[in-house]
């Protein structure tokens, strides 16, 4: 009876791929769009879910979570920071800044070894 | 239960390499005129693996467990309380200032996980997040989704607010199987 063994991660996350993964679905979602404040929530949820969608499709053992702040450009500060617990040589993040005329999309992807 | 050798690689790995905190962004502005071609954000913190781990970078194996869930489920009234709290006491006088905020969402974040580490959760990896914005009739729309367990994965958030900032803070805490 062979015991189960778990498929290790050898070479972890793979931030390059999520990076241009996230930035396909931003562009696609918000490019050439004004800021909107009917449209905004749409906007977000449609990010969100198709990077979601897309990092699925990569067929990796990771749980996702997937952040995304849409600002309107403004005269305005806005700042965020992220603090992770959790091993380092199979986990990762990917984080992508985006930016028009009239507003800041920032998007954070964690990906959590299962 | 893990094998002394794994339990030997992954401890060394987290003692190295300690924890990542992606860079924190800023997105300054100038008075009268601002750059509207060019991202003008500075990455100031960033803590990274060294490269040289890149060639033990095996995960360690681990021997069966046959748990099939926690056996102590993450506290979310319990977080929910601890942000409330940080929040509060590391904000409630603050005016916005970008120096300040700055400085503000890296010890904030490194707080809240130092506190909910505290709790002695077993199994659980955490990732806090934290945004701090000026707060004066501007728009902004925060959102997030996650594809995980619902069973044994959960979030825990708190908003604070005052005259001139707000603050959002998330902790995410998922299982590890």
């Amino acid at each position: 009876m062979e015991e189960y063994q778990r498929h290790s991660d050898e070479v972890g996350f793979n931030a390059e791929e999520a990076h241009n993964i996230v930035k396909e679905c931003v562009d696609g979602v918000l490019g050439g769009e004004d800021y909107n404040q009917n449209n905004i929530n749409q906007w977000t949820a449609s990010i969100v879910e198709q990077c979601l969608a897309h990092l699925v499709k990569l067929g990796k053992a990771y749980k996702y979570i997937v952040t995304c702040a849409v600002v309107q450009k403004s005269a305005y500060g806005f700042h965020t920071a992220s603090s992770c617990f959790w091993d380092t040589t199979s986990d990762g993040t990917c984080t992508v800044r985006w930016e028009n005329r009239t507003m800041n999309c920032i998007v954070n992807v964690f990906a959590i070894a299962i | 239960m893990m094998s002394d050798f794994a339990k030997d690689g992954v401890f060394h790995a987290l003692k190295k390499m300690g924890d990542v905190t992606p860079p924190s962004h800023e997105f300054p502005r100038g008075g009268a005129h601002w750059r509207t071609k060019d991202s003008v954000s500075t990455v100031s913190h960033v803590d990274a693996p060294s490269q040289q781990d890149q060639v033990s970078r095996l995960t360690a194996q681990m021997e069966n467990t046959y748990q099939l869930g926690p056996t102590k489920h993450f506290p979310v009234v319990t977080v929910n309380s601890i942000l409330k709290d940080v929040l509060t006491n590391y904000l409630q006088e603050e005016e916005y200032s970008p120096e300040l905020c700055r400085q503000m969402t890296k010890t904030i974040s490194e707080v809240i996980k130092a506190q909910v580490k505290e709790l002695m959760i077993p199994r659980y990896k955490l990732v806090v997040t934290v945004h701090i914005g000026q707060c004066d009739g501007q728009s902004i729309l925060i959102g997030s989704r996650c594809l995980w367990n619902p069973k044994s994965d959960t979030v825990s958030s708190y908003v604070f607010r005052n005259s001139s900032l707000f603050a959002l803070a998330n902790v995410y805490a998922i299982y590890f199987e």
